[in-house]
């Protein structure tokens, strides 16, 4: 147990060094807060990639982001935000930009969707702002 | 501990909730679409994901696709990065192999190609974690410690500006990851299995990242040759949502992927 965390650790720590851009305080703990959440997601066989998505939500908007997913492995992606954002949402969209139906978790500024595509290719997922001011975000994935 | 036991409370949470799903579907534009944030390390599937998919369906022979010793003595760099990112995959492999053994030769390959780019110091403590966890038949710890250690080698190559590299990384294991999905499927073709081959748009993302990297790089006989072999293997597996590729289909993109892979072994660098 002690050795997982550490790695997982490693793994968070790793991933702050390798992003494109320095990362805010803001940022950092979203991440830590969707890993958090993704890391229950692992209880349950799940794997979760050492790559992420963090950035902005501003006001009745949503990021976006673009995955390639393969037909038969399960997927969870975990979002949180830091205050001022209080609720957030996350859903999935086919590549021709339909939204699709998601397994789903809600907890104010954290969220996570589950989902397997019965097509490989590419899905976009979109981490929405539904209360509260714009903040910092971030979303992390994992699969089996 | 008991912050893992909360967490999987958070889990079983999760799924009361997932019965309720998503009703109100909507749909997205598609000037929204191409403004989608696209990243290699979000974007672009480890190969460790592409396996899993595939030993849904069927049994594999993971160790019948292992490879002989490949040399690490390349000198030009771009052929080294695209090498790492193949031995990189076939940790992957070994590891679903649950070979210990193989992913301790594999690590050590590791080590020795990132040193010839320079960027071998960070990843000492990498290889020995690899060797712990393979002498442990620590298989989950270890996929995640080859992602890891895979995003380390492109953090150093950012950090030596040699950013351009990554994308060769990334696709180098792309394209062995692909190779061997297809190997296996031809062994025992099954429906369900050959569904993982389409990704038009993975391809295109790795495509328009090569269009990125600095002309010099570009121009070079390798990278140029990989990248227009790349276009080729767009249309292969590019097929429409929901067709399954036929057994035919997935030899094709096998002999694509095949004459790359053997270009980037190649000691004798095209001309």
């Amino acid at each position: 147990m002690k050795r997982s965390l550490t790695i997982f650790l490693s793994i968070f720590v790793l991933g702050a060094s390798i992003a494109a851009r320095a990362e805010t305080d803001a940022e950092v703990s979203a991440r830590k807060d969707a890993l958090d959440i993704a890391g229950a997601f692992s209880n349950d066989g799940f794997k979760i990639r050492d790559g992420h998505s963090c950035g902005v939500l501003k006001p009745h908007d949503h990021a976006l982001v673009a995955v390639n997913l393969y037909a038969g492995n399960q997927y969870w992606f975990s979002a949180a935000a830091a205050e001022p954002a209080k609720k957030i949402a996350v859903s999935v969209y086919d590549e021709n930009g339909k939204q699709l139906t998601t397994e789903s978790y809600n907890n104010e500024e954290k969220a996570a969707a589950g989902f397997s595509p019965a097509n490989s290719g590419q899905y976009f997922v979109s981490v929405d702002l539904v209360e509260g001011e714009g903040g910092s975000f971030c979303l992390v994935y994992s699969y089996k | 501990m008991i912050r893992l036991a909360k967490l999987g409370l958070l889990a079983l949470t999760a799924g009361v909730f997932a019965a309720t799903g998503a009703t109100d579907t909507r749909r997205l534009p598609a000037d929204q679409l191409e403004k989608a944030v696209r990243s290699d390390s979000i974007t672009i599937p480890t190969p460790g994901e592409l396996f899993a998919a595939l030993g849904k369906s069927e049994k594999t022979n993971w160790s019948g696709q292992y490879r002989g010793p490949m040399p690490v003595t390349y000198r030009n760099r771009a052929q080294i990065a695209l090498n790492l990112g193949g031995l990189i995959a076939d940790g992957f492999i070994a590891v679903e192999a649950k070979d210990s053994q193989q992913v301790k030769n594999i690590g050590s390959d590791i080590i020795k190609l990132a040193k010839a780019l320079g960027v071998s110091e960070r990843l000492l403590g990498r290889g020995n974690s690899i060797n712990e966890f393979a002498q442990n038949n620590e298989w989950d710890t270890l996929q995640e410690e080859l992602e890891a250690t895979q995003n380390e080698v492109k953090s150093a190559m950012q950090s030596h500006a040699d950013q351009d590299l990554v994308i060769l990384v990334t696709l180098g294991g792309w394209i062995r990851g692909t190779q061997v999905v297809t190997a296996a499927i031809m062994q025992k073709y099954d429906e369900r299995s050959a569904k993982v081959l389409r990704q038009p748009a993975l391809v295109h993302f790795m495509q328009s990242r090569i269009n990125e990297i600095s002309p010099e790089l570009r121009q070079e006989p390798l990278v140029k040759d990989v990248s227009e072999q790349l276009n080729g293997i767009e249309k292969l597996v590019s097929f429409p949502a929901g067709k399954t590729p036929t057994a035919d289909e997935v030899r094709k993109i096998n002999e694509a992927v095949g004459k790359v892979m053997t270009e980037i072994e190649s000691k004798e660098l095209p001309k």
